[in-house]
C-alpha cells in the first residue's frame, strides 16, 4: 500500500497481474509514423455575453514558432447563414489553437447549419447549435481538433449566450470566457471586470464583513472597451498576439463586424 | 477485369477522396453516429495518452477538462448528491463553475468527475437510452439498469483513454434510494456511500466520520457540504462552488450552487472548525 | 483508470504501457518514417495592383547536395491560376499530376455545360468563364487535400503557394502546408524565405492597401531582388530560377531566368569564420 501514497506514482504505482499493454506488432493497414498532426498557431480569443447582444473577439495573427506567417488572419467565423458571405448568418464560431483543426471544425458546423436549416426550414438555434458542436468534437475523441472553440448567439429569449468549449467537446454557457495563447492573461481581467470577482464594496464592513460588489450585466459600450483594453494588454506580454483585433458584436438585428489596429511588432 | 475497368475509367485524382467519412456524414445523417473517428496509428491509445495526459507530460499539447471531487451517499429519506465545481487542465483552471452534477431526466442524476467531455457525452447518452426504455416498455427504467447501461458502453471502449468517474443516483419504488458507481474501467458497484475524484480521500474522511443512514434531511445536505468543503480545503484541483441535490422518489430537488469562500469562512468562524487557519487580518 | 488521488482519472501506466513522449516529438531529431527527402526551397509570392508574381529557384536538393539544377517548380494551372511547391519534389510531382487530371476533368465538364449560347453575348472575357475553377477555389481544394492527407498521417510534405484572381477578380495568394494549415497575406514566402525574403516584400506591401499601390514592374523588381537575397544566404539555392506573373490576363511563366548584377563585395568584410584572423 505504500506505493498509493509515494510522491512518484509513475516509478512505483501499484502492479497488477492483468495487462492490457498494447502489443508490438502492429495491425494490418496501421501506419507506424512519427509525423506530428499537430502544431500552435498562437491567437487568443475572447467573448463576453450582455443582456441582448453577444460580443466575440479574436486577434488576427497567425503564428507558427516564431514567424509570423499572416497579420490578417481571422479566427470568428458567421455560421449557418444561406448564402457564401453569411450574410444573414446569427451565430459566430472563435477557434483558436491549430488553424486548420480550427477551419476543419468550422467547415463542419456550417454544414451541418446549412443542412439543418435546408432539411428544417428555419435556421439553428444557438442551444441547438451548441450542442451539435459538443457532439462533433466528441465524435474526435481518440483523434482530437486541437482547438478551443467559443460559441457566441443569442438564445431563445433574445439573451446574449456564450458557450466555451474544451478540446473534446465538454461545454458550458458562460457569461464570458477567453481562450488560446493568451486565456491566462485575459481571464483573471475577465473575471474582475465582468463577473466583479474580488471587487467589494468600499466601507461596507471590515474584514470578512465586507460586502462583495454587487453584478449587473454591462452594457454594450462598456464591454467593446473591455474586449479592446484586454487585448492591448495581452498583446503587450504575449509575443503570439497582436496586429489586428476582429470584433463581432451579434445583436437582434444581426452581426456586426469591426476590425481594430494593434501593435504589429 | 471489371474493378480494374472501374479503376481506370475514372479519373485516378478521384481516390484521393478530400472529405472524411463523417465529413461526408454531415451530409446526411439526422443524428450524429456512434462512430468516432481514430488517429491512424498502430496504437491509437497510446498516441491519444501521448497528445493527451496533462499528468505524464505538462506539456502536452491538448489538455483535456478534468473534473475532480463528487460525492453521493443514501439516507433514510433518498439520496444527497454534493460536487465541488472546479475544472482544470493541467494546472490552469479552466472553470470555477461547472455543472458536475449531470441530469439525466427528471429522476436520475449522473456525477462528473474524470474527463468532463467523457462525462457529459455518455451521460447525455444515458438519458436518451433511458427516454427509449421509457418508451418501449411504458414505465421507468431503474437505477440498476440505467447504470448497467452505461457500465456496459463504456466496457465496449476501455483501454481506448476514456477517463470517467460517476455515479448514478436516483429512487425507484421497486428499489427505493438506489445509488450506483460507474467508472471507464468497467467497474459498477452499488453502495451506501461514494466519494469520488482527487479530493475523494478527503471527503470520506469527513463523511465517514458523520455518516448514518438515519440523517435528517437537513443534517443529510449539511453533511454532504461540509464533506466537500473539506475537499476543496484541501485538494488544489479541487474547489469553486458546492453543488447540492437530493434525490428523492417524486424526483430530484437542487439545493443550491454555493460559492465555497463565504462557506468555508461561515463553517470557521460561526462553528471554530477549520483553526488551522488564521482568521486575524494582523498576523 | 488511475484511482490514486495524486493521479485520479489518468491513464495508468499497467494498462496503457509507460508514457511514450516519442508521439509528440517534441525535440530532437525528426524520427518520421516519411520525411522529405528530394527537396525544393524557398517560393516567394507579392501582390500587385492588378495581380500577383512568384518565384523560385531552379534547384532540387537532396540534403546539402544540389542534386537536380533544372526543375520547374511552379506550375500554372488552367491558366488562371500559378501554384508555388516548396518541400520534397517526389510530392510536387504527385500533386503536379493530380492538377493535371483534375484540370483536364475541369475543362472537360466545363466544355458541356458552357457551350456559349449565341443569345447571351454579354459575357465578359475577361475571368475564366463561370463555373471553371480560380485560384481561390483551387486553394480550397488543395487545402482540403492537405488536410486530409494529414488526417491520415500520411501529409504530402510541402507548403505551397497559390496565386491568381478570386471570384470578385481581386489578386489572389494564399498558402497550406504539410498539416493543412492555411493563411493568407499581401506577401507570402515559403522556407527561408519566411525569414529572408518576407521582411523585405513587407516593406513594399506591408498591406492590402500598400500592395494594391503596386505597379507590376515594382512587384517583379522586389521579387528579382529578394531572390538575390536569397542566393546570397540560403545555401541550398541555385541563381536559376521561375518566375511567373498571373493576372486576369493568365499566366505568363519565364522558367530561365537568370539572377543579375550580383555583388559579392560583401563577402570581403566578412571576418570570423575560416582562417584569417583580423
Amino acid at each position: 500500500m505504500a506505493a498509493m501514497f509515494s510522491q512518484n506514482p509513475l516509478m512505483n504505482g501499484p502492479n497488477y497481474s492483468i495487462s492490457d499493454a498494447p502489443k508490438e506488432d502492429a495491425p494490418e493497414g496501421a501506419r507506424q509514423h512519427r509525423f506530428d498532426p499537430y502544431t500552435d498557431n498562437g491567437g487568443s480569443t475572447l467573448a463576453i455575453a450582455g443582456d441582448d447582444f453577444a460580443v466575440l473577439a479574436g486577434d488576427t495573427r497567425l503564428t507558427s514558432g516564431y514567424s509570423i506567417n499572416s497579420r490578417h488572419h481571422p479566427k470568428l467565423f458567421k455560421i449557418g447563414g444561406t448564402t457564401a458571405d453569411q450574410k444573414d448568418a446569427t451565430i459566430v464560431l472563435s477557434v483558436v489553437g491549430f488553424a486548420a483543426d480550427g477551419e476543419a471544425l468550422k467547415e463542419r458546423l456550417d454544414t451541418i447549419c446549412k443542412m439543418y436549416r435546408y432539411r428544417h426550414g428555419k435556421p439553428m438555434s444557438v442551444k441547438a447549435c451548441a450542442q451539435r458542436l459538443s457532439t462533433i468534437l466528441y465524435q474526435k475523441r481518440f483523434f482530437p481538433y486541437y482547438a478551443h472553440a467559443i460559441l457566441g448567439g443569442l438564445d431563445e429569449e433574445g439573451k446574449g449566450a456564450v458557450y466555451s468549449y474544451d478540446p473534446v467537446g465538454s461545454y458550458e454557457r458562460e457569461q464570458c470566457r477567453a481562450g488560446g495563447a493568451a486565456a491566462s492573461l485575459i481571464m483573471p481581467f475577465l473575471d474582475n471586470q465582468v463577473n466583479f470577482k474580488n471587487q467589494y464594496t468600499p466601507n461596507s464592513g471590515e474584514g470578512h464583513a465586507l460586502q462583495e460588489r454587487e453584478r449587473r450585466p454591462l452594457t454594450r459600450g462598456e464591454v467593446e472597451v473591455l474586449v479592446k483594453d484586454a487585448f492591448d494588454g495581452a498583446v503587450e506580454r504575449h509575443i503570439e498576439v497582436g496586429d489586428g483585433l476582429q470584433i463581432m458584436v451579434i445583436t437582434q438585428n444581426g452581426i456586426e463586424e469591426v476590425l481594430l489596429p494593434l501593435k504589429k511588432d | 477485369m471489371d474493378t480494374l475497368v472501374a479503376r481506370y475509367s475514372r479519373p485516378a485524382y478521384h481516390e484521393n477522396e478530400v472529405l472524411s467519412e463523417q465529413e461526408q456524414q454531415d451530409f446526411t445523417d439526422t443524428v450524429p453516429s456512434l462512430k468516432f473517428a481514430m488517429p491512424p496509428v498502430a496504437h491509437p491509445s497510446a498516441w491519444l495518452r501521448a497528445a493527451t495526459d496533462d499528468r505524464s507530460n505538462p506539456s502536452c499539447p491538448i489538455k483535456i477538462a478534468h473534473g475532480t471531487t463528487t460525492l453521493a451517499f443514501r439516507f433514510q429519506h433518498g439520496i444527497i448528491v454534493a460536487t465541488d465545481s472546479r475544472a482544470t487542465a493541467g494546472t490552469w483552471i479552466a472553470s470555477q463553475t461547472v455543472k458536475k452534477v449531470i441530469e439525466i431526466n427528471s429522476d436520475l442524476l449522473g456525477t462528473m468527475a474524470g474527463g468532463a467531455a467523457d462525462c457529459q457525452y455518455w451521460l447525455a447518452w444515458l438519458g436518451m437510452q433511458c427516454r427509449l426504455h421509457e418508451l418501449r416498455h411504458k414505465r421507468r427504467i431503474s437505477v440498476a439498469a440505467a447504470s448497467k447501461i452505461l457500465a456496459n458502453l463504456v466496457y465496449q471502449y476501455k483501454g481506448m483513454g476514456l477517463s470517467m468517474g460517476t455515479m448514478c443516483a436516483g429512487v425507484t419504488k421497486e428499489e427505493g434510494p438506489a445509488l450506483y458507481y460507474i467508472d471507464s474501467d468497467g467497474t459498477r458497484l452499488a453502495g451506501d456511500l461514494f466519494c469520488v475524484g482527487s479530493g475523494q480521500t478527503f471527503a470520506y474522511g469527513v463523511l465517514d466520520a458523520q455518516y448514518r443512514f438515519d440523517l435528517s434531511t437537513e443534517e443529510a445536505l449539511e453533511l454532504g457540504s461540509r464533506s466537500i468543503l473539506a475537499a476543496t480545503h484541501r485538494d488544489a484541483y479541487s474547489g469553486g462552488s458546492i453543488n447540492l441535490y437530493h434525490v428523492k422518489e417524486s424526483g430530484w430537488e437542487k439545493h443550491g450552487f454555493t460559492d465555497t469562500n463565504p462557506v468555508f469562512w461561515k463553517t470557521k468562524l460561526e462553528k471554530g472548525e477549520f483553526s488551522n487557519v488564521t482568521s486575524s487580518l494582523d498576523d | 483508470m488511475d484511482h490514486r488521488p495524486q493521479a485520479w482519472g489518468r491513464p495508468r501506466d499497467d494498462v496503457y504501457g509507460a508514457y511514450d513522449a516519442s508521439y509528440l516529438q517534441t525535440t530532437g531529431p525528426k524520427t518520421a518514417t516519411q520525411a522529405p527527402v528530394v527537396t525544393g526551397t524557398s517560393v516567394i509570392a507579392i501582390k500587385f495592383k492588378d495581380g500577383v508574381v512568384m518565384a523560385a529557384d531552379n534547384l532540387a536538393s537532396y540534403g546539402s547536395l544540389a542534386r537536380f539544377t533544372d526543375v520547374k517548380r511552379l506550375r500554372p494551372f488552367l491558366s488562371t491560376s500559378i501554384v508555388g511547391f516548396g518541400g520534397d519534389v517526389s510530392d510536387m510531382q504527385f500533386l503536379d499530376r493530380h492538377l493535371n487530371e483534375l484540370a483536364i476533368d475541369e475543362a472537360y465538364e466545363h466544355d458541356h455545360a458552357e457551350t456559349p449560347s449565341p443569345s447571351d453575348d454579354s459575357t465578359t472575357t475577361t475571368q475564366p468563364p463561370r463555373g471553371q475553377l480560380n485560384a481561390a477555389n483551387l486553394h480550397k481544394y488543395l487545402s482540403k487535400l492537405m488536410y486530409r492527407r494529414r488526417s491520415d498521417f500520411d501529409p504530402l510534405w510541402n507548403q505551397i503557394l497559390v496565386a491568381g484572381l478570386d471570384s470578385a477578380s481581386k489578386p489572389f495568394l494564399a498558402s497550406v502546408d504539410l498539416r493543412g494549415t492555411t493563411f493568407s497575406s499581401p506577401s507570402l514566402a515559403t522556407g527561408f524565405g519566411a525569414m529572408l525574403a518576407q521582411p523585405i516584400m513587407r516593406r513594399f506591401a506591408a498591406t492590402e492597401e500598400d500592395a494594391a499601390k503596386l505597379t507590376r514592374e515594382q512587384a517583379v523588381d522586389v521579387v528579382k531582388e529578394c531572390m538575390k537575397v536569397l542566393f546570397y544566404r540560403d545555401a541550398r539555392s541555385l541563381d536559376r530560377y521561375s518566375l511567373a506573373v498571373v493576372t486576369k490576363d493568365g499566366v505568363e511563366l519565364r522558367e530561365d531566368e537568370q539572377l543579375e548584377k550580383q555583388s559579392w563585395a560583401f563577402a570581403e568584410r566578412i571576418r570570423g569564420y575560416g582562417t584569417q584572423t583580423v
